[in-house]
């Protein structure tokens, strides 16, 4: 539903993954269209975030990779990868999770995003997860020098 | 420090780094927590839309952050507003909505781009006045006149220009 044509632009990333770790890949062959399609990509991940012995590494890793896709994931992914935030035992990761997704968004974000909150409320009450709007982390709230403008 | 830390981003190398390398890496980093692969493998901290889990923790484990992540062990329904934000600010600089700011830069680009223009205005206005020689005498009001009749009389773009204009009976501008 949220998909547009997917570019694998992150194959460095990806190859960058020591090979005893579970590779979020399959077997791929790098060509510019894959022949995947959209619930096997969204299984993929979500059986990644699943596994129960994830650590905050390998969240972290699959949260970058996901997001240099051209697309946002799917409420069930979302909700896989903040069950793992809680068995890692990370707040802040989850948070920022939600907001990295927010972000993903893109300019369709007041469509969009309001339907995602809608979609995994029950998981963000179950584990006890605030939304970024409930810590009132919406609107800035620290006005930090940039980093570009120190020297 | 941490300022400079982060400029450093766009120097450090590409290639895998070896184990000497990364030592030093964490040596600079003092005692943050190595959470992730980031964006380059190294570990350095940058707020990024594009990646956002960065591969460091922002703040280091003082004893009051290690108090928190062992609160963080049990019911996050027990983490006070309070709590929930210091966990945050511990791993990250800043929020999405902070670095996404709109920094008002685009102000400061049109004014000094306004002002470098009235600069070069006034340096045509000094060239005309004290370098530009003075016009030909065929500029003065009676030669124009002259000339222009010369135009009417050689019917000059008579079609759809000047002479198309000029109405020839009567010996006047077309009305």
């Amino acid at each position: 539903m949220f998909r547009t044509t997917a570019l694998r632009m992150h194959s460095l990333v990806k190859g960058a993954l020591n090979v005893s770790k579970p590779s979020i890949t399959a077997t791929r062959f790098m060509s510019s269209h894959s022949t995947e399609t959209d619930e096997q990509f969204d299984a993929r991940y979500e059986n990644f975030f699943n596994r129960k012995d994830i650590d905050g590494w390998e969240i972290r890793q699959g949260i970058n990779d996901l997001c240099g896709h051209d697309l946002v994931p799917e409420p069930k992914i979302i909700i896989a990868a903040l069950k793992a935030c809680r068995r890692a035992n990370d707040y802040a990761l989850a948070i920022r999770i939600i907001e990295a997704v927010k972000d993903k968004c893109g300019g369709k974000v007041n469509e969009i995003y309001p339907y995602i909150i809608q979609e995994i409320r029950p998981t963000l009450t179950e584990l006890g997860i605030d939304t970024p709007e409930e810590l009132g982390y919406d609107k800035p709230e620290l006005a930090l020098e940039s980093v570009y403008d120190i020297h | 420090m941490a300022g400079r830390l982060l400029s450093m981003r766009a120097l450090a190398p590409r290639v895998t780094l070896g184990s000497a390398a990364m030592s030093d890496m964490k040596a600079i980093i003092g005692n943050r927590e190595v959470v992730g692969f980031g964006y380059n493998g190294q570990p350095n901290y940058a707020d990024r839309s594009d990646f956002p889990l960065p591969a460091i923790r922002w703040k280091e484990n003082t004893p009051d952050v290690l108090a928190l992540r062992e609160k963080e062990k049990g019911d996050w329904r027990k983490l006070s507003l309070e709590e929930k934000k210091a966990l945050y600010r511990a791993s990250f600089r800043q929020t999405f909505a902070e670095f996404k700011a709109p920094t008002g830069e685009w102000k400061s680009v049109i004014g000094c781009g306004l002002m470098l223009i009235s600069v070069a205005l006034w340096g045509f206005y000094g060239m005309k006045t004290f370098v530009y020689g003075p016009l030909p005498h065929t500029f003065e009001e009676e030669y124009r006149k002259a000339q222009l009749r010369r135009i009417i009389d050689l019917q000059i773009n008579p079609i759809q220009g000047i002479s198309s204009k000029w109405d020839y009976e009567k010996d006047e501008w077309k009305k």
